[in-house]
């Protein structure tokens, strides 16, 4: 049992946050909220990183951390999730749409990719090209500025549904939910990073209201839902890689511990904020929206808790 | 990053299995839930449990990352966890007086003199009983506040002053006392720490029975007690650098055991709501699911930080994993009796199984307290992990 990043994870690591924080300022999440286009130079960039997608979820979780600690827009994460589902070696961009599964109404960011994996019943996955369904999407505003929605009019299309292993495709959808776990704790790490230095530069009462044990505590709690929920996408994305075990309820804890951090931390992050962190002009809230929204991606915390207790009561 | 220990470690679980399958007696097999006889000083640690501890000394299983004479076998820090992790999945106690081994013995040993230092094998084989002297009626949280005084002769301390919460005090041989010797220096630099014996003259112990009955606890009141100088440990006025050293060592290991505890506890609620028929509870299943979350999660953060942890000194990270497995566990016994329903306060024999939830809930209210509560938790990862400036 090892934690620890090998010397390559750490360059990747650090790679992507020096590339993301250069690329990737607030500045271009703000301005993507009226200009969608801004996402291509830093596109460019992400780009020569899809093929993580292709690789092991460990190295993917931890440029994922780093994308969402910028609230990065562009079809990163879709293209990984397409990429381990259709196969491939990152090379064709693309994004998976969920048919008639009321979890998973929207395909994310299916305006800038090449191809569609299109997931029904079965399990079955065909693919299709976007440009041959491009008029049966149609854009879905969110509250989250930096990812793009879209509704799929499937009716009477036939994206040639062919089975899939079962077992594949259970390794998928837990591939897939370490993955947007580890984007979540990025956003969520933003957000902590913010109210932190918040806390200890605003003065209230002539000392900085990071002295008041009130404000301490709640840091304290959120630095807790934090490390666990890390910890917990670290441990979920090793299962995956070794095909363990427990990686069914590992990826599940991971989503339930992220979106329980998310949530945790943009509530009181905004709270610690106060006025300022109410305002259109403060960045806080470009991260807030992408936590928010977030926690309805690939299953809602409580959806994932039902899954945990399906699996610790309903297999024996 | 890899999910598997090497074939070393491995090899070091083997030895480990065969020891415990071999050596256990039928007492020490889940052990872990003793808590005492109710009413019965005597059996505050039972003979069973005293046997077992030296057991595991004398087959250097009692501290293996310690040399064979202190009863140990050299072992790694990943071995050590390793070792933890299978006690504490076995249920499986090493000893029934924790003061002793994992605190007196390491801090002996890493500020004591010669003959302090040779205290340390029989502290940790439990032949030596030991209490500690930390928490008084008015330094409980602010322990810096102490105020029991050793007036410093050239040859001797006077010691007068009371102790509070004393765990072990009415079976222990020695005190691991805090006292204040300089009262004129500011509070953290006046304190010394003293070895005395419990059968000096002007010691007076009195039980103190926990709120669940039990006892477990005393005050211990000192009246002109005199101590020979050569039980200082340390330096004069250096005792607030070793209770630093001590607490450390207390936590090291006990994240394992607490994250174990609480695994189990996850465990018995799930066998809890198959038994009370709960198990198609939506509310119910939610909520022991959030807590197999919450276990798990801990778990890998105690992995993830295991690297800082085995150092053994005082990591602040400790706080974490103290605040939230004790908070923890006292949430999982209100949902146990949430499950066991309008019959949960019951204790009457006859419903065995049910009192384990509303005892263990009133059980659990220690654990957020003793070893720096959870809001003293709070504050040292405030101020001593984020860097927020004290209040």
């Amino acid at each position: 049992m090892d934690f620890s990043l090998t010397d390559d994870q750490q360059l990747l690591r650090d790679t992507a946050a020096k590339l993301l924080q250069r690329e990737c300022p607030p500045a271009i999440v703000r301005a993507h909220i009226d200009d969608p286009a801004v996402y291509e130079p830093l596109w460019r960039h992400l780009r020569e990183y899809t093929a993580l997608g292709a690789g092991p979820a460990t190295d993917l979780c931890l440029f994922l951390e780093q994308t969402g600690y910028a609230a990065a827009p562009g079809p990163f994460l879709a293209t990984a999730l397409y990429t381990s589902l259709a196969g491939g070696d990152g090379d064709t961009t693309g994004t998976v749409a969920f048919l008639d599964d009321p979890m998973n109404p929207f395909v994310l960011e299916a305006d800038r990719v090449e191809r569609i994996a299109v997931i029904g019943p079965g399990p079955t996955v065909g693919v299709v090209d976007t440009d041959q369904v491009r008029d049966r999407l149609r854009f879905v505003g969110t509250i989250d500025f930096s990812r793009r929605a879209f509704q799929f009019d499937a009716v009477d299309l036939d994206p040639h549904l062919r089975p899939i292993d079962p077992e594949a495709f259970a390794a998928w959808r837990d591939r897939a939910h370490v993955s947007i776990a580890a984007e979540m704790t990025g956003t969520a790490r933003r957000i902590f990073d913010m109210a932190l230095a918040y806390a200890k530069e605003r003065h209230q009462f002539d000392r900085p209201i990071g002295s008041f044990q009130a404000i301490q505590h709640k840091l304290a709690e959120m630095s807790l839902a934090l490390q666990r929920a890390t910890a917990a996408v670290q441990y979920a994305a090793m299962t995956c890689d070794a095909a363990a075990g427990d990686r069914g309820l590992a990826c599940h804890s991971a989503k339930a511990a992220a979106g329980e951090a998310a949530r945790r931390i943009l509530k009181d992050g905004a709270q610690i904020h106060g006025g300022i962190g109410y305002t259109w002009e403060h960045d806080l809230h470009l991260y807030l929206r992408r936590a928010t929204a977030d926690e309805d991606m690939l299953g809602t915390t409580s959806w994932h808790l039902d899954r945990i207790a399906g699996l610790l009561f309903d297999v024996a | 990053m890899q999910l598997t220990w090497g074939p070393e470690d491995e090899a070091f679980r083997a030895d480990l299995v065969d020891f415990l399958d071999t050596h256990t007696p039928e007492e020490v097999r889940g052990g872990f839930d003793f808590q005492g006889d109710v009413g019965d000083d005597h059996e505050l640690v039972p003979q069973w449990m005293r046997d077992w501890q030296a057991t595991l000394f004398d087959h250097q299983w009692m501290i293996p990352g310690y040399p064979p004479e202190l009863g140990g076998r050299n072992c790694t820090p990943v071995q050590t966890l390793i070792y933890l992790e299978t006690l504490a999945s076995r249920r499986i106690p090493r000893s029934g007086h924790f003061p002793g081994y994992a605190i007196v013995a390491p801090s002996l040993l890493e500020f004591g003199n010669e003959n302090q230092r040779a205290m340390a094998p029989s502290a940790i084989r439990g032949d030596t009983i030991w209490c500690i002297g930390m928490s008084e009626p008015n330094a409980g949280s602010d322990l810096a506040g102490l105020q029991t005084r050793a007036e410093v002769f050239d040859d001797h301390f006077v010691v007068n002053g009371q102790k509070v919460w004393t765990s072990y005090a009415t079976i222990a041989q020695k005190c691991f006392c805090y006292v204040r010797t300089d009262p004129s220096l500011a509070k953290h630099k006046g304190i010394s720490l003293l070895i005395l014996d419990m059968d000096t003259p002007g010691i007076d112990i009195r039980p103190l029975r926990h709120l669940n009955g039990m006892a477990g606890f005393a005050e211990v009141f000192f009246t002109d007690v005199v101590v020979p100088r050569d039980s200082l440990v340390g330096a004069l006025n250096g005792g607030w650098g070793i209770t630093q050293g001590s607490l450390a060592h207390e936590r090291a290991g006990l994240w394992v055991e607490s994250v174990g505890r609480l695994e189990q506890t996850v465990a018995g609620l799930v066998e809890l709501a198959q038994k009370f028929g709960r198990v198609d509870d939506p509310i119910i299943r939610r909520k022991i699911a959030q807590f197999h979350e919450l276990a798990s999660s801990l778990r890998a953060m105690g992995y993830k930080g295991f690297a800082s942890f085995a150092q053994g000194s005082s990591a602040p990270e400790h706080s974490y994993m103290k605040m939230a497995t004790s908070e923890a566990g006292k949430a999982a016994y209100e949902l146990g009796m949430e499950i066991v329903g309008p019959i949960a306060p019951v204790t009457d024999p006859a419903y065995a199984d049910v009192g384990r939830w509303s005892h263990g809930f009133f059980m659990s209210f220690a654990n957020t307290i003793a070893g720096g509560s959870s809001e003293i938790q709070r504050n040292i990862i405030a101020q001593r992990v984020l860097g927020l400036p004290r209040s």
